[in-house]
């Protein structure tokens, strides 16, 4: 990408040069022009968020999927339901195994046989925020206690990188628990638990878990990642954005506006007046997408119901 | 990996053992190997294809990209290159193709069991290399990703239907568009495009990927028991439907409607 550019960069006059090979020769340049107009590369403002839509259902085979767009970055979670004995600590909970994937058609970075070096920290903390946010009771997985219990399979599928993956993971994740509709099950004189197929009225079957269909979410959690560059915070950077700024802090909320977790790996040092300016802008994104997951939600049902 | 481990112990709850429903998919198993004129489970009659749903575009990273619904099987395939070969790649004076096929975890009905298909990488590379003009990207690499996002039959030829749709997108140059079509025999009978529950019962299968404009054929597999009659006409079937798909492909490219705006 250098080679063809080089000739232009020779000649050293920015004004010369085309927008798209600056954009590329001198990012960092490219960037700070636009914040001294207060505006960004994509003609945001500094604190907007890019658009973000929520699909429930995106995946038929499992029992709640959710696909999330921000911007250009696509997530897709899905939550499969098993079985397992609980572990004797725990014999009246259920348990979550969260795993996020960056596959490599998601990137130009990721290639096949060598996993991305952010999948894992992205998997990591999706599980400590959704562990610590107590939206989930445990509890409500239990089938039978201490025989059988629900072994959620969470696995979020990064289709599209384009910045900000922790935050648009994180609200698929939520938006599948949403969706998610517990199948009904009986269990066999083998001690197996087999679903049950059809109306819960009129089957011959003993139910387990008539009335545990859909799990009560407590306070949900809702993220924003903010890229801080000088006096700047721009919130929900994109790829370009955070392939040039090194400072950025995440900031996770609960649906109370209480403070779930904070994140800020490395960078440059920042003041406290900036993390809570983050915090404020994470507190107005939470309502936003509140209000997102809402919609989502009444549109579902929307479609069903025709 | 602590989720394969814990996937030791866990099993995903199957319906009930019910006799009268593995005795009704017996009935349409036999319908469909011995009645000529009996509807599918989904519909059609056995020489309809699955609405097929495609679009380019859907990975904004990617070189060129593009998604693929038939039914219920929805693939993704991204197209990266012309880019640096690996290191360890020798000179090369011809461009190589570099294709991976990979299933999300939750693409079947089993979880994980979409890993069993690691061949499909070689395939859709065998099914490809004959269409893209190695030689206008020398000592490059162009990378052909695909992720199946749901499973539901004639996963492989979807692929690399869709592969060569997110090359075109990714302007690599082609001798041809390749489409790729499957029939599974069953019984007396020839059904095209078959779902997973049809690819499971049936005797026989045969894949066609094929370049309609240049009338080549770029890979044949053919599987199980077949009379040479039957092949013959099944080949024919797969090829007329392949070309009919390459339409849709084409149409796709002339009026590239973003996923967005679906």
């Amino acid at each position: 990408m250098s080679a063809e550019t080089d000739e232009t960069a020779a000649g050293g006059l920015a004004g010369e040069m085309e927008v798209e090979a600056y954009r590329r020769l001198f990012p960092l340049a490219f960037l700070e022009r636009h914040l001294r107009e207060s505006v960004r590369p994509d003609a945001r403002r500094l604190a907007e968020a890019r658009p973000t839509t929520v699909a429930l259902g995106a995946v038929s085979s499992a029992h709640g999927s959710a696909l999330v767009r921000l911007g250009d970055t696509a997530m897709l979670a899905s939550i499969k339901l098993e079985v397992m004995s609980p572990p004797a600590e725990t014999p009246d909970q259920g348990s979550v195994a969260v795993e996020f994937h960056m596959p490599p058609i998601c990137s130009p970075l990721v290639r096949p046989g060598r996993p991305a070096e952010a999948a894992p920290v992205i998997s990591k903390a999706l599980e400590d925020v959704l562990m610590s946010s107590g939206m989930l009771n445990l509890k409500e997985l239990c089938l039978i206690s201490g025989k059988a219990s629900w072994v959620a399979y969470l696995d979020v599928y990064c289709l599209n990188a384009d910045g900000s993956l922790f935050d648009a993971a994180l609200i698929s994740v939520v938006a599948a628990f949403t969706h998610l509709e517990i199948p009904l099950v009986s269990v066999g004189d083998d001690g197996r638990v087999f679903t049950v197929g059809g109306n819960e009225g009129k089957t011959k079957y003993e139910l387990v878990n008539r009335e545990k269909r859909k799990l009560t979410l407590g306070d949900i959690p809702f993220p924003l990642t903010c890229a801080l560059h000088k006096d700047s915070i721009l919130a929900d950077p994109t790829a370009e954005e955070e392939s040039i700024i090194e400072t950025s802090v995440t900031v996770v909320l609960d649906s109370s506006g209480r403070l779930v977790s904070i994140q800020k790996p490395g960078g440059g040092v920042t003041s406290m007046a900036t993390i809570k300016a983050c915090i404020g802008l994470a507190k107005e994104r939470g309502q936003k997408l509140k209000e997102i997951l809402t919609d989502s939600v009444e549109a579902m049902e929307v479609d069903q119901a025709e | 990996m602590s989720a394969a481990a814990a996937a030791a112990d866990t099993y995903s709850p199957a319906a009930e053992a019910g006799s009268k429903r593995r005795e009704r998919r017996e009935e349409l198993r036999r319908h469909l190997a011995e009645d000529a004129d009996w509807p599918r489970a989904d519909g059609r009659s056995l020489h309809d294809c699955r609405p097929a749903f495609m679009q380019t575009g859907p990975t904004t990273a990617a070189s060129g990209s593009a998604y693929a619904e038939f039914g219920k099987t929805k693939v993704i395939v991204s197209v990266f290159g012309p880019r640096e070969s690996k290191k360890a790649m020798l000179y090369s004076d011809t461009g190589r193709l570099n294709c991976s096929v990979s299933y999300t975890t939750f693409a079947t009905g089993i979880r994980g069991q979409g890993l069993e298909n690691k061949e499909y990488s070689g395939m859709l590379h065998k099914a490809l290399e004959g269409a893209v003009m190695l030689h206008t990207f020398p000592k490059t690499t162009v990378d052909v990703f695909a992720l199946v996002l749901e499973s539901g039959g004639s996963d492989l030829p979807i692929i690399i239907s869709c592969a060569s749709l997110a090359l075109a997108d990714a302007g690599i140059m082609m001798y041809d568009l390749v489409t790729s079509v499957s029939v599974s025999c069953l019984g007396k009978n020839v059904i095209i495009d078959p779902t997973s529950d049809e690819e499971a019962w049936q005797d026989g299968g045969l894949m066609v990927s094929y370049m309609p404009a240049r009338k080549e054929i770029t890979q044949l597999t053919l599987t199980g028991e077949w009379t040479d009659g039957k092949i013959t006409n099944a080949v024919e079937l797969c090829m007329d439907a392949c070309s009919k798909l390459c339409e849709i492909l084409r149409e796709r490219l002339k009026d590239p409607a973003s996923l967005a705006s679906e």
